[in-house]
């Protein structure tokens, strides 16, 4: 049970923030003021103050749950213009349910891209995708890259567009469940973390912040270089090896959010995102090592 | 007044328009999930370069989703073709089915839920066999709701094979059985066309305009239809253009007994969605409008329900529940609705 500081014997004002991800805009409207204060630590670089020329693709609320709910155990909901796609969260999750939400809303509209599950970095222009696979450890080695000289384009989301054929930046808080935190936290002491949500949904959750310089250049996209599908196995020695392009394509097609929607525009751009990319599967232990060797990988033959 | 509203009538405003009003049409446009349809609209008037680009974006990426539900009608079709042909069962394509396939602007990006047929009355029972050998199901094992549409509706249950998610609605006539309204099929079969190059029938020009009509504003509940009433406004745009089209349509409807939903058809594509529609045609169709109360009642509360409200106003939900209540008087005898609205409140499940 959680115990609110101040007795809520009236409705808070509301506040609205307008920030960019990646290639969209996000309007958040709120009454809980800890979410907005987590949304400008987060993602400092990308508010938009002035007036902007681009519309909202997003709309997004999150509420507090329903009256009976205020005192005891506090609810929040989340709201994506007239839909609202989920159960209600503990308020003090409110900031994970956000990012949640956000990740949904991308995947139900975002249609313009094949959107693959995977986290994307990138070097010299060059992207790695590292599809998610349940135990892959996708999130934790997708942090430690980008606190290694890497640029985090994103953490959950490929977005591969159909004509350009690059891949487009999304940089978001990583969600680091459990252990990771820990790990993550040794690894590197430049890692900024938010709250520690305890008990989610997914265990306990905490965001790293995503680097300045991802934010920045949120607008700079990368060709795609480099699959591979990272495995964590304790006890196991750094072991990578070559998938042949039709194996890759098809886990890459069951690992997307939309390929089957997008019919032959979504089929051409996975064919040709695995054509022009080299493809491993990898399987580690050592974080630091499986790091170096993502700094070794090949590139394809131009 | 609604925004999209304003964009149906007449696309060329947004030439004028600044960012908050994009904002405002989005909003609409993603709550009425016409997206798609009005990324053709503007495509179609060649407005795309007055969009700002994310808008434009946004609105065409939504265009999949109805692709890929046209893909699967496509092969529902050839597979229900497949089970009826050794029959010689002749299918004719109802709504969405029927205007992709004849190739009219009104498919584009028009989403649908489900695959509507009608088939031949009398072949129904040598049908129903046949698609369930060859592994179609119904969606409902309740015993009550099939006797309710076997008895009283114009349809089967609804059907989907055990390989697919895709919902088939088998007609038999156009309006429920124990309806006020209705409408011969035999007559629908009398007129229809055969596809040049698919093995299926669609209704003639003027049966598919008052089919919609009559799904509106007969069969439905009219809430939430704006879609609907864009079919039948963009159906009239490209229908009228074949010769004779305005002559024949008043004289259709009688004969179909389909004149009071094309009266309503008429009147409130041209109201809110500015129709155009010959002065003749609309006086003709008057004839079928309603006595003074009740077209008074009907120019109040269809408005407010068809009319985006999202996001500026609240639902106007009980304009809604009114037109849901008349939606069933007209389907059903008062006697057998008290039963059937009793017998669902008293099961708990969705009206």
């Amino acid at each position: 049970m959680t115990r609110r500081q101040r007795p809520a014997n009236r409705l808070p004002a509301r506040q609205r923030v307008e920030y960019r991800i990646g290639p969209f805009l996000v309007h958040l409207e709120t009454p809980i003021h800890r979410i907005v204060e987590l949304v400008h630590w987060c993602y400092a670089e990308t508010i938009v103050r002035a007036p902007t020329t681009t519309p909202v693709q997003f709309n997004v609320r999150v509420e507090r749950g329903p009256l009976h709910r205020r005192w005891l155990r506090p609810q929040a909901t989340f709201h994506l213009e007239d839909v609202s796609p989920f159960d209600p969260f503990p308020a003090d999750h409110a900031f994970a349910l956000l990012e949640w939400g956000l990740n949904w809303s991308i995947a139900i509209r975002a249609h313009q891209y094949l959107l693959l599950h995977a986290a994307v970095l990138e070097r010299d222009g060059r992207a790695l995708l590292l599809p998610a696979t349940p135990g892959s450890g996708k999130s934790t080695l997708a942090a430690a890259l980008a606190l290694r000289g890497w640029r985090l384009l994103s953490d959950e989301f490929g977005l591969v567009d159909p004509h350009s054929r690059e891949i487009h930046p999304l940089p978001r808080p990583i969600p680091l469940k459990n252990q990771s935190i820990e790990v993550i936290r040794a690894f590197s002491a430049q890692a900024q973390f938010g709250p520690v949500f305890p008990r989610t949904r997914k265990g306990d959750v905490a965001h790293l912040r995503p680097p300045g310089d991802s934010l920045r250049r949120q607008d700079e996209p990368a060709r795609p270089a480099w699959i591979v599908f990272p495995r964590y196995r304790a006890g196991s020695p750094l072991r990578r090896a070559a998938m042949t392009q039709s194996h890759t394509f098809a886990r890459l097609s069951q690992n997307s959010f939309n390929y089957r929607l997008l019919g032959a525009t979504g089929f051409e751009a996975l064919a040709h995102l695995v054509q022009s990319c080299r493809c491993w599967r990898a399987e580690y232990s050592d974080l630091k090592d499986m790091v170096a060797a993502m700094s070794q990988l090949p590139t394809a033959p131009q | 007044m609604s925004l999209l509203l304003g964009v149906l009538r007449d696309p060329r405003v947004i030439t004028q328009w600044t960012l908050p009003q994009w904002n405002r049409l989005l909003r609409e446009t993603r709550a009425q999930g016409l997206s798609a349809r009005l990324s053709w609209i503007l495509e179609e008037r060649d407005l795309q370069a007055a969009c700002p680009p994310a808008a434009l974006t946004e609105l065409e990426a939504q265009r999949c989703i109805a692709a890929l539900k046209q893909a699967q009608a496509r092969l529902e079709l050839r597979k229900l073709h497949k089970a009826l042909a050794p029959l010689d069962i002749p299918i004719m394509l109802l709504k969405g089915a029927a205007y992709a396939q004849a190739g009219l602007r009104v498919a584009r990006g028009r989403d649908f839920a489900d695959l509507d047929i009608l088939l031949p009355r009398e072949r129904l029972e040598a049908a129903e066999t046949a698609l369930e050998t060859a592994g179609w199901i119904s969606e409902t094992t309740n015993r009550y709701d099939q006797r309710y549409y076997r008895r009283w509706m114009h349809e089967l249950p609804p059907l989907h094979h055990r390989t697919r998610s895709f919902e088939v609605d088998v007609h038999h006539a156009l309006l429920p059985l124990t309806g006020r309204l209705r409408p011969d099929p035999s007559r629908i079969w009398a007129a229809s066309r055969s596809l040049p190059d698919a093995p299926y029938r669609i209704p003639c020009p003027e049966d598919m305009l008052l089919h919609g009509a009559a799904q509106v504003f007969q069969d439905g509940e009219i809430a939430g239809q704006l879609g609907g009433l864009l079919d039948l406004h963009q159906l009239i745009g490209e229908l009228s253009a074949q010769s004779g089209f305005w002559e024949r349509l008043p004289v259709r409807a009688e004969a179909l007994q389909l004149g009071r939903p094309l009266y309503y058809a008429l009147h409130f594509s041209r109201a809110l969605l500015d129709t155009r529609i010959p002065p003749e045609v609309l006086r003709a169709a008057q004839a079928h409008a309603p006595g003074p109360l009740n077209n008074r009642l009907m120019d109040l509360l269809v408005p407010r329900v068809l009319e985006p409200r999202y996001p500026a106003r609240r639902p106007a939900r009980f304009a809604a529940w009114l037109l849901y209540l008349r939606s069933h008087w007209l389907r059903m005898p008062p006697g057998l609705l008290t039963r059937h609205l009793l017998r669902k409140a008293l099961r708990g499940g969705k009206p």
